[in-house]
C-alpha cells in the first residue's frame, strides 16, 4: 500500500543518477554542512541581536517600541529591558498558574524579534525559513521557561545560546536528503525514541508491527516513516559523532579478529582505507564485519542508536567499495 | 512494475514473491534494496535485520553490477515466508565468470547473510549470454528470547573454499531446463 510512497522516495534515486553518483563520492564541502554552521553562530553576539532587535520591532512591534522609548536608547539592550521585570515575576510564580502563563506569553512575543534575528542567520541552508523560525521561537520559549534571574545572568545571554542550541540541533536533526512530509519527519523521531527505548526493554531490536503498536498507530504509518528515514542526509550524522577516544583503535580489535582479516584483501587494500576512515566509522565496520557484533549490539557498545549504525554502516560500505574499486 | 499481493489475499504462511529488473548500473541499484527493505518490514523481521538484508542486497547486486554485460539488466527476486526472505540476483555476463571470495565484498555478504551462493549458468544455446547470480538468505532470528542469538555467529562459515560455490541455476526465472 505504501507503494506511492516508496516510489515517490526511491524515484529522484532511481530516476536521477546525479543523486545517486553523488552519494557514492567522497563527502565534498556542503553549504548545509553542520559545521560551518558551527563557526557561523559564533558570530552572533547578543549585543548585535538585541541591536538587530530593535531594528526588527521599530517594524513590526511598534505598540511595544513606544512603551519603551522612555530615554534609555543609549543601551543596545534598552528594547527588552521593559520586560526584565516581567521575567521576574515570571520565574518566581508557581507554573501553570494562568498568571504565569500570561506573562509567559508575552515574554515570548516580546522578545520574538531576537528568535526571528537568529532564524534569518541560518537561512538559505537547505531548511525553510518558517521552520528555521519556529524552531527558534520554540528555543525561545524554552529559554523563557528555564531562565532564572537569580543567576545573575541576564536574560538575553541566556536565551542567545539557548536559541541558537535549538536551531543548530534542528539541522542536526532534520537534515533530509529529499522533500519527506513534516509529519513524516516528526514520526521519524517519536520512531527513533521508541526503537531505542523498545531494544532495551526487548533486548533485540522490534519489528515493524511491535513498534507499530508501542505507539499505538497503524503497521502502515511505521512502514512509510521508516522509508521515509532512508531519505535522511547522512552526512550531518557525522557531526553528532564527535570522536571518542574510548571507542577502540583497529588494532585494539584486532586479535580474534586476525583470522578473519587474513582472508580478505587486508593487507594490500583494506588496511589503508580503514586507517583514513574515522575512528567511529571504523570501528562500527570492525565490529560488525570481523567481530560479527549485531548493529543493536553496536549500537549499545557505541552508545549511538541502531539506526545511525545502520546508516553508518552503510555509507561507510560505500565509502570502501569505491576505494577497494579505485585500488584494483 | 513490482506489486506484491497484501498478504490477506494468501494463504497462512504462502510465500510471497517478487521480481525486479532494473539496469545494472550501480545507480540504478537502490530500488532492489528498497524493495528488499520493504518486503522484510512488512514481514515484520527485526529492524536490525532489515537493515542488514538491505546493506547485503546492496553489496549482492553490487558484486553483480561490476560483471554484468553493459546495457544489461540485473535480475532480483525475492522470496518471503515465515522463517526467511531470500533474493537470487542474476545478471548476463561476457563469458564464464567467477566471484571471488577473498574479497572484502565477500566478507560483507558472509557476514550480513545466512547463506550465501553463487550460481552459474553456461549458455543452453547459441546467442544465449552466460548468467551469474548470487542466492542469498537472511533468516528472521529468533526472537523468542532476547539478544540475536543466531544472528551473532561465525561470519563466512558459508564460503565453501576459495571461489564460491557454483551450481546450476535450475530455477532462475525465465530458464528452461538447464
Amino acid at each position: 500500500m505504501t507503494s506511492p510512497h516508496a516510489a515517490a522516495d526511491t524515484g529522484p534515486h532511481a530516476g536521477s543518477p546525479s543523486t545517486a553518483s553523488a552519494s557514492r563520492r567522497p563527502p565534498s564541502p556542503d553549504p548545509t554542512d553542520v559545521s560551518s554552521i558551527d563557526t557561523m553562530t559564533e558570530t552572533v553576539t547578543t549585543t548585535d541581536v538585541a541591536q538587530d532587535g530593535q531594528q526588527d520591532g521599530q517594524q513590526d512591534r511598534r505598540e511595544r517600541t513606544a512603551s519603551a522609548r522612555t530615554g534609555r536608547r543609549s543601551s543596545s539592550r534598552g528594547e527588552y529591558d521593559h520586560l526584565m521585570p516581567k521575567l521576574a515575576e515570571h520565574a518566581s510564580l508557581e507554573p501553570g498558574t494562568p498568571e504565569r502563563q500570561r506573562l509567559r506569553d508575552e515574554l515570548v512575543r516580546g522578545h520574538l524579534p531576537v528568535a526571528q534575528h537568529i532564524a534569518r542567520r541560518f537561512a538559505r541552508r537547505g531548511e525553510p525559513e518558517e521552520d528555521l523560525e519556529q524552531v527558534a521561537t520554540l528555543g525561545l520559549i524554552n529559554a523563557v521557561d528555564r531562565y532564572d534571574p537569580a543567576r545573575g545572568t541576564d536574560f538575553l545571554s541566556y536565551a542567545v545560546p539557548t536559541i541558537t542550541g535549538e536551531v543548530r540541533r534542528h539541522f542536526r536533526d532534520q537534515a533530509w536528503s529529499m522533500r519527506v512530509p513534516r509529519r513524516l519527519k516528526d514520526l521519524n523521531v517519536t520512531l527513533s525514541s521508541a526503537m531505542s527505548q523498545m531494544s532495551q526493554s526487548l533486548g533485540r531490536a522490534p519489528n515493524a508491527a511491535e513498534l507499530a503498536e508501542h505507539l499505538g498507530i497503524a503497521k502502515e504509518e511505521v512502514l512509510e516513516a521508516l522509508e521515509a528515514s532512508n531519505a535522511y542526509r547522512s552526512g550531518s550524522l557525522d557531526e553528532m559523532l564527535v570522536d571518542d577516544p574510548d571507542s577502540g583503535t583497529v588494532s585494539d580489535l584486532l586479535g580474534e579478529a586476525d583470522a578473519a582479516l587474513e582472508q580478505v584483501e587486508y593487507q594490500q587494500s583494506l588496511a589503508p582505507l580503514l586507517e583514513k576512515l574515522p575512528q567511529r566509522e571504523r570501528t562500527i565496520i570492525m565490529l560488525r564485519f570481523f567481530k560479527n557484533m549485531t548493529q543493536s549490539q553496536i549500537a549499545e557498545r557505541v552508545g549511538i542508536s541502531q539506526m545511525h549504525v545502520s546508516r553508518l554502516l552503510a555509507k561507510t560500505l560505500v565509502q570502501l567499495r569505491d576505494g577497494l574499486g579505485d585500488a584494483r | 512494475m513490482i506489486r506484491p499481493q497484501p498478504p490477506e489475499d494468501r494463504g497462512p504462511g504462502a510465500p510471497r514473491d517478487v521480481e525486479v529488473r532494473v539496469l545494472a548500473v550501480p545507480e540504478a541499484l537502490v530500488t532492489v534494496r528498497t524493495v528488499a527493505g520493504d518486503l522484510a518490514l512488512r514481514a515484520e523481521f527485526p529492524l536490525d535485520t532489515v537493515d542488514d538484508l538491505r546493506l547485503a542486497v546492496d553489496e549482492a547486486c553490487t558484486c553483480l553490477a561490476e560483471l554484468a554485460r553493459p546495457g544489461t539488466k540485473l535480475t532480483g527476486t525475492f522470496a518471503v515466508d515465515d522463517e526467511r526472505i531470500s533474493m537470487t540476483a542474476s545478471v548476463s555476463t561476457t563469458g564464464p565468470t567467477r566471484l571471488p571470495t577473498d574479497t572484502f565484498a565477500w566478507r560483507v555478504l558472509t557476514v550480513l547473510a545466512d547463506d550465501v551462493r553463487v550460481l552459474a549458468e553456461a549458455p543452453t544455446a547459441p546467442g544465449e549470454a552466460h548468467r551469474l547470480a548470487l542466492r542469498m538468505t537472511v533468516r528472521r532470528p529468533d526472537t523468542s528470547r532476547p539478544g540475536d542469538g543466531p544472528r551473532a555467529r561465525a561470519g563466512g562459515r558459508d564460503a565453501p573454499g576459495r571461489d564460491a560455490a557454483v551450481t546450476s541455476m535450475h530455477d532462475r526465472p525465465g530458464t528452461s531446463g538447464s
